[in-house]
């Protein structure tokens, strides 16, 4: 029962953050290093479900994902599937709570590499393209890991926003916190306190690597 | 191969501070872009990079136009196949000095390799390097490694922005004399941006001074040094006279050695160089004493005989190229030229100590 609650824990938070990291390493490219126009607005609504309660950012993902909304009756036209109350909706919750967290990290990272040296390849004969995979993403490497796991942590704690899209079904959409919360609801403190073991150890691991990461990133220069 | 009006360009770019507004030909030899910190010298080189764009005008290369506002032509920094050294070198931290020097020389197509890559990492003194981590590199041999990187692309033109600048007396003698070397054997157009006069005089053919974005002299660097359009904005007592000269069998044991420079031989500061080597040296202009007659009982370890082909009287200073069989420009008070009657064609001795020479290699 634990080993399997922990898998689906795990499950969601790795699709989740496969989900972001293009797209948070796409959004910085555009943030800071092209500086479009309107960069500062991107750089609010990157920020944004940060700010937001969870439960805010579950509820417009319901609306989105509902079996009315734009993108739910979408995917239920062509694929006949329903998205909420999946994993996949756990996922998508987890995905868009944990993504300002791996996208101001992956965005510190990008902009932490010097330019001149970007400049220097375009000099050499390197196309942006390749600069960018030969150049700023191994340099920026260790930073990005480490804002992918802190997104990863951030999705491994999701409560708010999973709950309101995906409910709190054992064995289908149930992760560690929402198990805790049954539990605790339920006067069940023993295995209450037991998954709360199991989500700090996750956690400390998690961190514990990050720190590794950031410290390495640094003394690399 | 080359013409006369190797790069030509007339361009326009705003800035807060001031608009870099300038126009030139450069040969195909050596031009330095020099003058003050904040005039637009390496925006200018940006431009023709192209790393910079200009607000308007246009830039050719080789009869070819990298940029033009008019046609709206502006051609990639990768697509111009120009090198590019930073003050600082700019190395990749996450490749070795091999990497580094092979990452553009494999982006370049195998007809426009014209530059031997073996020959080029022996030239520059890099074999022993070669499978090093850039990050434990000496500032000179990091600079030596970005012009390897640069040159390995067999580049059309080599821009470099205060590529001494950085560098420590010591390394700098070093990489003038890897630059002599590059333009003498690859014979490939470098214009190079830079604050010092004696880099200027040192390397250059050509020298574009520029300030406030204008241009305020260009023309063969021989011929600028002493005009007063360059006074204004060069200070030529700090302008050292950086001469190549080679070793001579020393006789004075460990606390000096001598070299051979023009006709000229000179005590500098010991050195470990066996005899036929070549060694860079540097003395300000401000540091050499003239007198007409052979000064007798004094300190100075040198006394070198040369004759005044030039004198260049701007006011506040004076300056005097004196002929060793090298030029070594010598700065000097107008009272002192009035004192002394000095004419071009006079006899004069140069009065130099020891230990203001300056090894540089």
């Amino acid at each position: 029962m634990d080993i399997s609650l922990i898998l689906l824990t795990l499950q969601i938070a790795v699709v989740a953050t496969v989900i972001n990291l293009p797209i948070a390493i796409g959004l910085s490219w555009l943030i800071v290093k092209r500086r479009v126009r309107g960069s500062f607005l991107l750089d609010v609504l990157v920020s944004l479900p940060l700010a937001l309660p969870p439960v805010v950012s579950g509820y417009f993902l319901l609306l989105l994902l509902g079996r009315e909304g734009p993108v739910g009756s979408l995917i239920r036209d062509i694929l006949g599937v329903d998205i909420v109350f999946t994993w996949v909706a756990a996922a998508l919750a987890s995905a868009v709570v944990s993504f300002p967290l791996m996208a101001r990290g992956v965005m510190t990272a990008i902009e932490g590499v010097d330019e001149r040296l970007e400049r220097s390849a375009r000099s050499l004969g390197a196309g942006a393209l390749r600069v960018a995979f030969t150049i700023t993403l191994p340099l920026a490497y260790r930073g990005i890991m480490a804002g992918v796991l802190l997104g990863f942590v951030r999705a491994l704690s999701e409560f708010g926003a999973t709950i309101v899209v995906a409910g709190n079904i054992p064995g289908r959409t149930q992760t560690l916190p929402l198990a805790i919360f049954e539990k605790v609801q339920l006067g069940r403190d023993a295995e209450a306190l037991r998954l709360v073991g199991v989500s700090i150890a996750l956690a400390v691991a998690t961190i514990l690597v990050h720190n590794w990461l950031l410290s390495k990133s640094r003394t690399k220069d | 191969m080359a013409t006369e009006n190797f790069i030509e360009f007339n361009i326009r770019k705003r800035f807060t501070g001031f608009d870099l507004d300038c126009e030139a030909s450069f040969g195909p030899g050596v031009t330095a872009i020099f003058g003050p910190s904040g005039t637009g010298k390496t925006t200018l080189l940006n431009c023709l990079a192209g790393m910079a764009k200009p607000d308007e005008g246009s830039i050719s290369v080789d009869g070819r136009t990298v940029f033009s506002s008019e046609l709206k032509t502006d051609v990639r920094p990768e697509k111009r196949r120009f090198g590019y050294v930073f003050q600082d070198s700019v190395l990749f931290p996450h490749k070795s000095v091999r990497d580094n020097i092979q990452y553009g020389y494999n982006l370049t197509p195998v007809g426009s390799r014209e530059i031997d890559l073996d020959h080029l990492v022996d030239m520059l003194g890099l074999s022993p390097l070669m499978s090093r981590n850039v990050k434990n590199l000496s500032g000179g041999e990091k600079q030596r490694v970005a012009l390897a990187r640069a040159l390995a692309i067999s580049p059309k033109l080599l821009l470099m922005d205060e590529p001494l600048a950085s560098l420590d007396a010591r390394f700098k003698g070093t990489i003038i004399s890897y630059l002599k070397r590059i333009v003498r054997e690859l014979k490939i157009p470098m214009v190079f941006v830079s604050h010092s006069l004696s880099e200027v005089t040192a390397l250059s053919d050509d020298t574009l001074a520029i300030e406030g974005g204008r241009t305020v002299a260009f023309g063969p660097t021989r011929s600028l040094l002493g005009s007063p359009a360059l006074a204004a904005v060069a200070d030529y007592a700090a302008l050292e006279n950086i001469l190549e000269g080679q070793a001579l069998p020393s006789q004075d044991g460990a606390t000096t050695s001598k070299i051979r420079v023009g006709e000229a031989e000179l005590l500098i500061p010991a050195i470990d160089a066996a005899p036929g080597d070549a060694v860079m040296v540097s003395v300000r202009a401000g540091d050499i004493i003239l007198s007409l007659e052979a000064p007798q009982k004094i300190s100075a370890r040198n006394i070198v005989k040369a004759v005044v082909r030039e004198i260049h009287d701007l006011g506040s200073q004076v300056l005097v190229f004196a002929d060793v069989g090298e030029r070594i420009t010598v700065e000097i008070t107008p009272g002192a030229l009035a004192d002394l009657s000095l004419r071009v064609g006079s006899d004069v001795y140069l009065v130099i100590k020891t230990n203001s020479i300056t090894v540089m290699s």
